[in-house]
C-alpha cells in the first residue's frame, strides 16, 4: 500500500535557525508524535521507538531514521524505515525550506510511505487518516518546537 | 440389544453429536502434554525480499525463551525443504535466503509458555532487502523477475496442461453459427475452518514420534514425514483428533508441523503449535483460476464445441494438492452435464509472490472452477441466443442412455439423469410462475433474477491406475471386527472433520450385516490402529472408504455363511441372505441372525476359523459423478446494489443416500460456503503484494443473519460400480452454487445490458455495474 502526503508549515523563525533545528537528530526525534525512546548514532542517523495505534493494530514501531540535508541548504530529505508487529513502513519525506525574508520560513513538505503487513491490511481502513495525522503532526511539532525555541 | 433393521437411508441422529453438544470433543488445542514447549512462528512482512540476516538476541532475552530456529538450523538437519504433495516442486519450511510471499514463515521460536513464544516472535529481527513484487500471474508470466532461481528452469511458468482435441475444437468453433466468449476469474479463496491448524510433537523414550495433528489424511502425513524427516514409519504415530472443519485446509503438511517436530527432536521436549487465525488465512489458498471460455453452438442452441484457456496462479510454490498425474486436478470436468462433440482445455500455471496452495477446498481438485466456468458460459450463451437457460440446458444434456458416457475430455461418467433432476427442481421452485413474476417486475423496472446451475462433478479419487499422491495409490482401507455380542468396531483410513462418519460408516456396515448401527464404534485418525488410507478430502470418503466398508462387511458375511451352515447343520450352499439373516432355502423356519452367528464365531465355530472380522482395501474402478440442479432467485436493489437471495433450491443426486439428515446438513454447509464465495469472499492483494484478507474482518464468513434459507431435495441415480451405489455430496453445494448465485444476479441485471461480473458480487461491484450500464444507456 502506497500513500502520499504533503503540506505547508509557516515557521516564525529565520531560515538559519530552522536549518539548524532540522539538522539536529535529537530535536527532530522529539517532534515525532508519541515517541517513546530515541537513540542518536551520529549527526544524521538515529533510531526512534514510537507508539502506534491503527484500529486493532496497536503497539510500538521501531524506526531507523536518516537525515539527508541537501548541500544547497534549501532542502532536507528524511528516510524512515522500520516497523513492528509484523508490519514494515518505508517512508521517504522531504521539505523545501523557503526563506520568506521577514524572519519567517516556509516548510513545503511531502512524504511517500509504503506499508506492508497487518498495518496495510488490518489497519488499512483507518491507515490513510492516521498516517496523514502522524506526518502532519510531526511537521506541526517541528513548527511548534522551533517557535518555542525562538 | 435392539436391532434397527434397514439402517441404510434412515435419518439416524449422529452418534458423535452427544460429545460435541456437551462441549466434550477432543480437539488439538484440548491436548496438552507434560513439560511441553510452545512454538510460534515469525512471518515476513515482505512479499519478496532477500534475507540479509536474522538477529534473535533480543528474543532470547524474553523470560521463558528456549530457542530460535531458522532455515540454517533446519538445513543442517536436511529438513529445510519439503516436497509438495504432487511431487512437482519443493517448498521451504522456513525462508531460505529469501522470502517469496508475505507472511511466509521465517523463523520458529520455542518458549515455556504460549505468551512468551509470541513475545519472542515479535522480537526476532530480520534484515530484509526488498525485491520487485510479482503479485499478478499476468505480470509474472513476462519473466521480468524470476521468482524461483532455485529451480532448474529460469521461468515463472510452472507447467502446461491440456486435454482434448485442439484442432477439431478450433474447427468446430470456426464453423459454429454462434460463439460466445467470456473471461472470468474464480477468485482466490480460503476454506477457513473455524478450528485453525495445529500440532503437538513428542518423541518418547524409545525415540518414537507421537504426532498429534489436525490432519484430514493421517496416513499420508506419516508417509510424508518419513520422506521429509527420514524417520521410519514404525517410529511415527500420527493421531488426528476431532477436527473442527477442514474443507481441504487440513490436507497440506505445513511448515509449522516440520518446525514443531524438529524442535521436539532437538529440544527433547514436546512442542505444541496452534495457528493463529491470520496464520491460517495466510498459509494456503484455493481457486485463483483466470479462465477464457468459448462455446460454439448452432443457432438453435445445440452446443458444438467448448474451449477453455486458463491461467492458474499457484503462488510461490507449486503446492496444489492435486494427484500426481493431474496438475490441474479434475478441471477436465469442464464440459459439465452437456454433450459437447468437441472440447479442449488448456492451462498454464505460474509462480507469483503469493502464498502457495491450490487446496481442494470442498472440491474434488479444481472441479469448482470448472463447474463455475461452464455453468456461467451456458447462461451467457442462452442470453445471447435468446433461449431460456433451462431449455438450452435441456437441449444439450447428456442423455440417460448415453451412460457410461465418454466425455471429450477423458472422463467416463458413470450415471446420471440430468433432465429428471432439473425437472424436479423447476417444478418445486415454480419456474413458470417465477418467469411470469419476473416479466411483471421487469415491466416495472425492478431487478429480479433467476439463476440455474445444472452441474456435474467428478469425485472419489481414485482408481490406482490414474491417481496417486507422492506415489501412494489413492485406495482406502477398512477394518471391521464383530464382537461376540454382535456389536463391533469399524476403522477406516478416512478422517471425519464433522461429516458424521461415526454414523454413516455404522449405517453401511449395519445394513450389510443386519446389525444395529448403534452398536458400532467407529475409529479413525490413528495410524497405529486404522488401516492405511488416503484420507478425507475431495469428496472421496463414501466413494472409496465407504466402498471398502461395504465390501469388508460382505467379506464378513461370507465367513458368517460358513459358521451359519455349521450351526444350522446344512450346506452353506443351502443358505440365502434375506431379510438381514441367513435362511435355509426350503425351510423357512430355520434361520440365524448375524448376532447369533457372531456369538457362534467365538463359541461354536466348528471347523471354521474362529472370530468374525475382515480388512479390505478398495481400489475403485472409476470415479463417481454426482450431479444436481440448483436454482437461485434474487432481487437486486437498483439504487444500492444490494442483492437479496429470496429463495435457493438445491436438488442433489448423490446416488444412494446413506443418511438423508447428514446429506441435508452437508448441503446446508456447502451452500453457505458457496454463498460466501459468490458474494463476499476474496483474498485480494494490492500492487505491493500485501495480502488484504488476513482476518475475519476482511475475509468474511456469513452468519445465520446473512445466510439465505436453503431448500433441499434429491433424486437418486445410483453409481453402477460403487458397492452400494453411493456417490458423494459433501462438495456438490460448494461446486454447484456459485454459478447459480451469479447467474441469478446477472439475469436480474440483464435488462440493463450487464453480461458478467466477477465474484465476489459485493454491493459495490453490483452498484457500479448498474451505474455503468445506466451511463452507457444514456450515451
Amino acid at each position: 500500500m502506497k500513500l502520499e502526503y504533503n503540506g505547508t508549515e509557516q515557521v516564525p523563525l529565520g531560515k538559519d535557525a530552522v536549518w539548524a533545528f532540522i539538522n539536529n537528530p535529537e530535536k527532530v526525534a522529539s517532534c515525532l508524535p508519541d515517541v517513546k525512546t530515541v537513540v542518536v548514532h551520529d549527526a544524521t542517523n538515529f533510531d526512534a521507538t514510537v507508539s502506534i495505534g491503527l484500529g486493532p493494530v496497536r503497539g510500538s514501531f521501531k524506526f531507523k531514521i536518516t537525515l539527508e540535508p541537501q548541500a544547497d541548504g534549501q532542502r532536507m530529505n528524511v528516510k524512515i524505515n522500520g516497523g513492528g508487529f509484523g508490519s514494515v513502513v518505508d517512508l521517504l519525506a522531504g521539505a523545501d525550506i523557503i526563506d520568506n525574508g521577514n524572519n519567517t520560513t516556509t516548510l513545503n513538505w511531502s512524504g511517500a510511505a509504503t506499508m506492508r503487513g497487518p498495518i496495510a491490511t488490518v489497519g488499512g481502513r483507518v491507515l490513510d487518516a492516521q498516517a496523514q495525522k502522524l506526518i502532519a503532526g510531526t511537521f506541526a511539532n517541528v513548527k511548534t518546537r522551533m517557535a518555542e525555541q525562538g | 440389544m435392539t436391532t434397527e433393521k434397514h439402517a441404510m437411508g434412515k435419518s439416524m441422529k449422529r452418534k458423535e453429536d452427544p460429545r460435541f453438544l456437551q462441549g466434550k470433543g477432543n480437539y488439538i488445542d484440548d491436548i496438552n502434554l507434560p513439560n511441553q514447549l510452545w512454538m510460534a512462528l515469525v512471518h515476513s512482512p515482505y512479499p519478496h525480499a532477500n534475507i540479509r540476516g536474522i538477529d534473535s538476541s533480543a528474543a532470547m532475552e524474553i523470560p521463558g525463551a528456549v530457542a530460535v530456529v531458522t532455515s540454517k538450523e533446519l538445513n543442517a538437519y536436511k529438513v529445510g525443504w519439503l516436497p509438495t504433495f504432487h511431487g512437482l516442486d519443493k517448498q521451504m519450511v522456513l525462508a531460505d535466503g529469501k522470502v517469496l510471499y508475505q507472511h511466509q514463515e521465517v523463523a520458529a521460536v520455542y518458549a515455556e509458555t504460549r505468551e512468551a513464544a509470541y513475545d519472542m516472535a515479535e522480537l526476532v529481527e530480520v534484515d530484509y532487502e526488498p525485491l520487485p513484487v510479482m503479485a499478478d500471474p499476468y505480470k509474472s508470466m513476462t519473466d521480468e523477475v524470476i521468482l524461483r532461481p532455485d529451480r532448474e528452469n529460469a521461468t515463472n511458468h510452472i507447467f502446461n496442461w491440456n486435454v482434448g482435441k485442439k484442432a477439431e475444437t478450433d474447427a468446430a468453433l470456426e464453423a459454429a453459427d454462434h460463439v460466445v466468449k467470456q473471461h472470468m476469474t474464480f477468485q482466490r479463496c480460503h476454506a477457513a475452518p473455524l478450528e485453525t491448524c495445529g500440532c503437538i510433537a513428542e518423541f518418547d523414550a524409545m525415540g518414537r514420534l507421537q504426532f498429534y495433528v489436525t490432519s484430514q489424511a493421517p496416513h499420508v502425513y506419516r508417509t510424508a514425514l518419513f520422506l521429509v524427516l527420514g524417520i521410519p514409519e514404525d517410529k511415527i504415530r500420527v493421531i488426528s483428533p476431532d477436527l473442527g472443519g477442514g474443507f481441504g485446509n487440513k490436507v497440506p503438511v505445513y511448515p509449522g508441523y516440520v518446525c514443531a517436530i524438529a524442535g521436539a527432536l532437538v529440544l527433547k521436549r514436546p512442542v505444541k503449535w496452534i495457528e493463529t487465525r491470520t496464520e491460517n488465512l495466510t498459509s494456503s489458498f484455493a481457486r485463483d483460476y483466470h479462465m477464457d471460455i468459448e462455446i460454439g453452438a448452432t443457432k438453435e442452441g445445440k452446443v458444438t464445441a467448448l474451449k477453455v484457456n486458463t491461467v492458474a496462479d499457484h503462488g510461490a510454490f507449486d503446492a496444489a494438492a492435486d494427484p500426481s498425474k493431474y496438475p490441474a486436478g479434475m478441471f477436465g470436468i469442464v464440459t459439465g452435464s452437456y454433450d459437447f462433440p468437441n472440447a479442449y482445455a488448456n492451462l498454464d500455471a505460474y509462480f507469483t509472490n503469493k502464498m502457495p496452495g491450490g487446496v481442494a477446498y470442498r472440491c474434488s481438485f479444481r472441479v469448482t472452477e470448472a463447474s463455475y466456468a461452464i455453468e456461467r458460459a451456458m447462461d451467457i450463451l442462452a442470453d445471447e441466443l435468446k433461449i431460456d437457460p433451462a431449455e438450452l440446458r435441456r437441449k444439450n444434456f447428456v442423455q440417460p442412455e448415453q451412460f457410461p458416457y465418454q466425455s471429450p475430455l477423458n472422463f467416463i461418467y458413470d450415471s446420471g439423469d440430468y433432465e429428471k433432476t432439473m425437472n424436479v427442481a423447476l417444478e418445486r421452485i415454480g419456474y413458470k410462475e417465477l418467469l411470469k413474476e419476473q416479466a411483471e417486475k421487469r415491466a416495472r423496472g425492478e431487478l429480479m433474477g433467476i439463476g440455474l446451475s445444472t452441474f456435474t462433478e467428478v469425485t472419489g479419487a481414485g482408481p490406482s491406475k490414474h491417481f496417486d499422491i507422492l506415489g501412494i495409490k489413492m485406495f482406502d482401507g477398512a477394518e471391521i471386527r464383530i464382537h461376540p455380542s454382535g456389536s463391533g468396531i469399524i476403522r477406516t483410513g478416512s478422517k471425519s472433520q464433522g461429516q458424521g462418519h461415526e454414523t454413516t460408516w455404522a449405517q453401511i456396515v449395519a445394513e450389510e450385516l443386519g446389525l444395529d448401527p448403534q452398536n458400532f464404534l467407529v475409529e479413525e485418525g490413528d495410524t497405529d490402529t486404522a488401516p492405511y488410507g488416503l484420507g478425507t478430502y475431495a469428496s472421496r470418503s463414501t466413494p472409496v472408504a465407504g466402498g471398502a466398508l461395504a465390501l469388508a462387511a460382505r467379506k464378513i458375511r461370507e465367513k458368517a455363511r460358513k459358521i451359519a451352515a455349521h450351526v444350522l447343520e446344512v450346506s452353506e450352499h443351502d443358505l440365502e441372505w434375506k431379510d438381514y439373516k441367513f435362511n435355509v432355502m426350503g425351510a423357512p423356519s430355520k434361520s440365524i441372525t448375524m448376532q447369533e452367528i457372531a456369538f457362534a464365531a467365538y463359541t461354536n465355530p466348528g471347523e471354521n476359523e474362529p472370530g468374525l472380522e475382515a480388512t479390505l482395501y478398495y481400489d475403485p474402478p472409476n470415479m463417481v459423478f454426482p450431479h444436481g440442479t440448483y436454482v437461485a432467485v434474487v432481487d437486486v436493489d437498483r439504487d444500492t446494489g444490494e442483492t437479496k437471495v429470496r429463495r435457493f433450491l438445491a436438488i442433489d443426486d448423490c446416488g444412494t443416500i446413506i443418511n438423508p439428515m447428514i446429506v441435508e446438513g452437508q448441503v446446508h454447509g456447502g451452500l453457505t460456503e458457496g454463498f460466501a464465495i459468490a458474494f463476499m469472499q476474496e483474498i485480494a492483494y494490492d500492487d505491493e503484494g500485501n495480502n488484504l484478507a488476513t482476518n475475519f474482518t476482511d475475509y468474511l464468513v456469513p452468519t445465520s443473519l446473512e445466510s439465505p434459507s436453503w431448500e433441499t431435495g434429491h433424486t437418486v441415480t445410483p453409481s453402477p460400480h460403487h458397492p452400494i451405489g453411493a456417490k458423494s455430496v459433501g462438495e456438490s453445494p460448494n461446486v454447484g452454487s456459485p454459478a447459480a448465485f451469479v447467474n441469478a444476479v446477472i439475469d436480474a441485471l440483464s435488462p440493463l445490458g450487464v453480461k458478467h461480473i466477477d465474484m465476489p458480487l459485493t454491493r459495490e461491484k453490483v452498484w457500479s455495474a448498474i451505474r455503468n450500464a445506466e451511463a452507457l444507456a444514456a450515451d
